[in-house]
């Protein structure tokens, strides 16, 4: 043996920036979060080139799941043109020579800060939700080591609790964006901080989740056809956000989740916020083809 | 295609870097040889925090970040994280070091003597102006002393252990890859010993100082004294495929021993870092010792000051609040004009109560 | 005195509580040595004893918080069996949940002082398992009706009311899930007399319209009259002397107790 069967010849970059063993690491990970859904598995999380806070947790799976086939499209609060999504989907193209898209049918993976696609993804598809804090108990319980417990145990009497004192307090369940979720009946997790609209997408959805916080080093999954359960009680029941008859100012759509755009005047005006929808109906509108693929919502409402 | 028209973030992201870059200017080789000739100490606090011993490479992460310092250490890191582990080198015990600085607050002398060292503690803090009117500083020679100090001392708690006022800790024999490494594992809790001495050598050294200062103004349950801080240089010895030991070099290290009385035998906290980083090893010391029985959720816990004390994750955290969160927040929005809704629409109708 | 002539509960045949020659040290110090005691089903067993005699250790180990060094602890109950000192976490944690209630002397260890009262109450059914939330509430009402808490201040949290109402929020809580045990530990130290009395009164009320099972631990001998059925007197970690309420109180046998009854009358 020498140094030099030790060694290989000298590259800036690995494939894919992250190297061998840190792929390795992440795939193993991820299989694991798949076999227990919603389930929080440790990771190393290697440091990025990039901060950590800013998509390094779903920029390691997306780095690990390319190849220089993979059509990638990366969005942040449903744009692709926005700037964290746009240095995101340039990383992934220069490290890893993929190609990248826009358009959420011709996507295979997407990584998403905070949305999940009005368009229906189908089982070809993989969705990595960007995490900031993977903990849904951390409100209730800062402390990582007795969280971990409470998750062995299923201990989430404190979860409800405080939906409970939510509607003691405010009359309605006041969580707003990360809306604790059972999956598989067994583990609760925060679907990230994606709206309470988009959670009823991960219910037996035909493709595979993965959420990866980056600086808190935990993964987890949704593999496909796994019931998403939003904690509710059986007699008040889950409501997504009030924007199902909200038309979008410059696409005319109608039924999807918006954004509150305010105007000079105290009005409000709403846009659409997956970008890309908002793209193809201007598209449709003006003649120039229908790409628009099946929604989950129908008329502002959820489709069974 | 107006929608489409308004896609700016591609081109945005790429002018405010250009423009970042053009207010600092260029920078190249000798830029670099200055900053590492000219900072020493600024080098040493980014290699021990980046975990990356290479003066070179931290002293062009400083130029090339104009000396924004979580940047400078995100930026070794993640370079860090590209390159392969292709030895472990073997431990280093205390009287292998050699030793520059060597003092205990503890004893007035310790055997092998108080060994002051390079050091500003004692210097008047009066800034050189001079300098600003063209005039040069040159250092005053150092004059040997008659009898040097011998460069090579074991630690202060080996004595104390001889002479039984405190329990050395049992030696891990783990070696090579057994070895946990942090940057390969996630760091779980109760933290292996090796993570959270590896955490606390690259945690950020004004979060280890504030904590740590915490913990000495009496929101801890121990009061450090200094037993012994160290800057020596230590000799990496790895083992050449053939079997052959051979020396890949010399690191600057530090390390700080403290001590509290606990019973009967003092307790002790200790921490390392890459780089002679003085108040940070003590602060981190001072953290070690107390977090023994710390209560959950204290500053002292292990688990508490091991994850905030974390650079690039509190830095990155803090940071990302810059982030767009009009998702997240729009759905607050609609929770909470519901909520007022219902609460107006209660009040009205138990306005009308009596009415009835 | 009054003597309720109710059917005698010593003729019961099963005890629902047994525990057998518990001990447990802690380092140097042994807090509890070769301790046994059992309770029938609708007793109430009191403990007394001062500071340091053990007692409040015996009443955590019944609650599953503390796990002695020895001996065992049994619960006549269906779907309960065998030593339940040697159950995991989790199943220990759903037996207290839902078979055992507790009311500590300090209010901060069984209470979320900033959460709603009725909301620390429906806890209890919300780690049972309850997903209505208006059964979550009617029962939660109900328990606090039952406590004799005042009801316009059902969603007020503990940290706002008074110790003899939070003392009612933690036997509320205790109740909810109507337990086969309710222990109580020290229950109206620390209150004003006439509070106790007003606590005392509702502790006795419960026992008789709903039968429970109790174990109370008190230092104040006049607690334990109002409520025991049988006594248990501890002293150093061991048990002295144990008897029915009545015989411990006119006539004790141990010099200890003699003392201790005398002192008090």
């Amino acid at each position: 043996m020498s140094l030099s069967t030790l060694t290989k010849p000298w590259e800036a970059m690995s494939y894919g920036f992250l190297d061998g063993s840190a792929k390795r690491e992440l795939r193993r990970k991820m299989l694991k979060s798949v076999a227990v859904p919603g389930c929080q598995t440790p990771y190393a999380s290697r440091e990025v080139p990039m901060a950590r806070g800013w998509g390094t947790g779903g920029l390691q799976v997306s780095l690990t799941l390319v190849n220089p086939q993979t059509r990638v499209k990366v969005i942040d609060q449903g744009a692709d043109d926005s700037v964290n999504a746009a240095s995101i989907r340039r990383f992934i193209s220069r490290v890893a020579g993929t190609p990248t898209t826009m358009d959420t049918l011709e996507a295979d993976l997407i990584q998403s800060r905070h949305r999940i696609p009005e368009e229906i993804l189908r089982e070809d598809q993989v969705l990595v939700l960007q995490v900031p804090n993977p903990e849904p108990l951390r409100p209730v319980q800062p402390n990582m080591s007795i969280a971990r417990q409470m998750h062995a145990d299923a201990d989430y009497g404190r979860m409800w609790l405080q939906l409970y004192e939510q509607i003691v307090r405010s009359g309605r369940v006041m969580q707003g964006a990360s809306y604790p979720s059972l999956v598989h009946g067994r583990h609760v997790m925060t679907p990230s901080p994606i709206p309470r609209w988009d959670v009823p997408k991960l219910h037996m959805a035909k493709h595979l989740t993965i959420l990866s916080a980056g600086r808190e080093k935990r993964i987890f999954a949704v593999p496909p056809y796994t019931k998403v359960e939003p904690l509710v009680f059986s007699d008040v029941p889950y409501k997504v956000e009030e924007h199902g008859h909200l038309t979008c100012t410059r696409s005319g759509a109608t039924g999807f989740f918006m954004n509150e755009i305010p105007q000079d005047d105290g009005s409000s005006a709403f846009e659409v916020s997956d970008s890309e929808w908002g793209v193809k109906t201007i598209r449709a509108r003006d003649g120039e083809g229908e790409s628009r693929g099946e929604t989950w919502y129908k008329d502002g409402e959820m489709s069974e | 295609m107006a929608y489409v028209a308004t896609r700016g973030g591609e081109r945005a992201i790429e002018q405010s870097e250009r423009l970042f870059r053009e207010e600092m200017g260029g920078f190249d080789r000798q830029r670099v040889e200055e900053v590492k000739k000219s900072l020493p100490y600024l080098i040493d606090r980014v290699m021990g925090e980046a975990s990356l011993y290479d003066e070179d490479l931290a002293a062009l992460a400083l130029a090339q970040t104009g000396g924004e310092l979580y940047e400078a250490v995100l930026l070794l890191r993640a370079w860090r994280t590209t390159q392969p582990r292709l030895q472990v080198a073997e431990p280093i015990e205390q009287d292998t070091l050699f030793t520059h600085r060597r003092i205990s607050a503890a004893f007035k002398d310790i055997p092998g003597g108080q060994v002051l060292g390079p050091t500003l503690d004692y210097a008047h803090r009066i800034l050189a102006t001079d300098v600003l009117q063209g005039e040069g500083y040159a250092p005053e020679p150092v004059e040997p002393a008659a009898n040097p100090s011998p460069a090579y001392q074991p630690s202060v708690s080996a004595w104390q252990a001889e002479n039984d006022l405190l329990e050395q800790p049992t030696p891990d024999g783990t070696t090579g890859n057994d070895i946990p490494d942090l940057t390969r594992e996630p760091l779980l809790f109760p933290s292996k010993r090796a993570h959270t001495l590896q955490s606390l050598a690259r945690a950020e050294t004004g979060g280890v100082l504030a904590l740590g200062y915490a913990a000495m103004r009496g929101y801890g349950q121990a009061h450090p004294t200094v037993n012994e801080l160290r800057l020596a240089e230590a000799e990496i010895a790895v083992t050449h495929p053939d079997g052959r030991q051979f020396s890949a070099g010399r690191v600057k290290v530090s390390q700080a021993e403290v001590v509290d009385k606990k019973g009967e035998k003092l307790g002790i906290g200790y921490a390392a870092t890459l780089g002679w980083n003085e108040v940070k090893c003590i602060s981190a010391a001072t953290l070690d010792l107390n977090s023994p029985g710390a209560e959950k959720g204290s500053a002292t816990e292990e688990e508490f000051f091991l994850y905030h004390t974390e650079g690039v994750e509190s830095s990155g955290f803090c940071i990302h609040f810059k982030l767009p969160h009009y998702v997240t927040f729009q759905s607050s929005l609609d929770a909470m004009r519901d909520a007022k809704a219902k609460k107006a629409e209660q009040s009205k109708s138990s306005d009308m109560e009596p009415a009835e | 005195m009054t003597l309720t002539l109710d059917t005698p509960k010593i003729v019961q045949t099963r005890p629902l509580l047994q525990v057998r020659d518990v001990s447990k040290s802690y380092g140097p110090v042994q807090a509890v040595r070769n301790v046994s005691a059992h309770a029938y089903p609708g007793e109430v067993l009191g403990i007394v004893g001062e500071s340091g005699s053990g007692k409040s250790t015996l009443l955590r180990m019944m609650n599953l918080e503390e796990i002695p060094d020895t001996g065992s602890y049994t619960l006549d109950l269906p779907d309960v069996s065998g030593n339940l000192f040697e159950l995991d976490r989790f199943a220990r944690r759903m037996l207290c949940a839902t078979k055992i209630g507790i009311v500590y002397q300090n209010p901060h260890l069984g209470l979320l002082m900033k959460h709603s009262s009725s909301g620390n109450v429906a806890e209890r059914l919300l780690v049972a398992g309850e997903r209505s939330f208006a059964t979550l509430r009617q029962a939660a009402t109900e328990a606090l009706d039952a406590s004799e808490f005042p009801l316009d201040r059902l969603d007020a949290p503990p940290i706002e009311l008074s110790g003899g109402m939070q003392q009612r929020v933690q036997l509320a809580k205790a109740i909810a899930l109507e337990p086969a045990l309710l222990l109580l530990d020290e229950p109206t130290t620390g209150l004003d007399v006439s509070v106790q009395a007003l606590v005392l009164d509702t502790l006795k009320r419960l026992q008789q319209d709903r039968h429970i099972t109790m174990v109370i631990v008190s230092h104040d001998l006049g607690v334990i009259r109002t409520l025991a059925d049988r006594v248990m007197v501890m002293r150093r970690g061991e048990v002295v002397e144990t008897g029915l309420a009545d015989q411990i109180f006119q006539d004790p046998q141990h010099p200890y107790t003699q003392q201790l009854v005398h002192a008090k009358l």
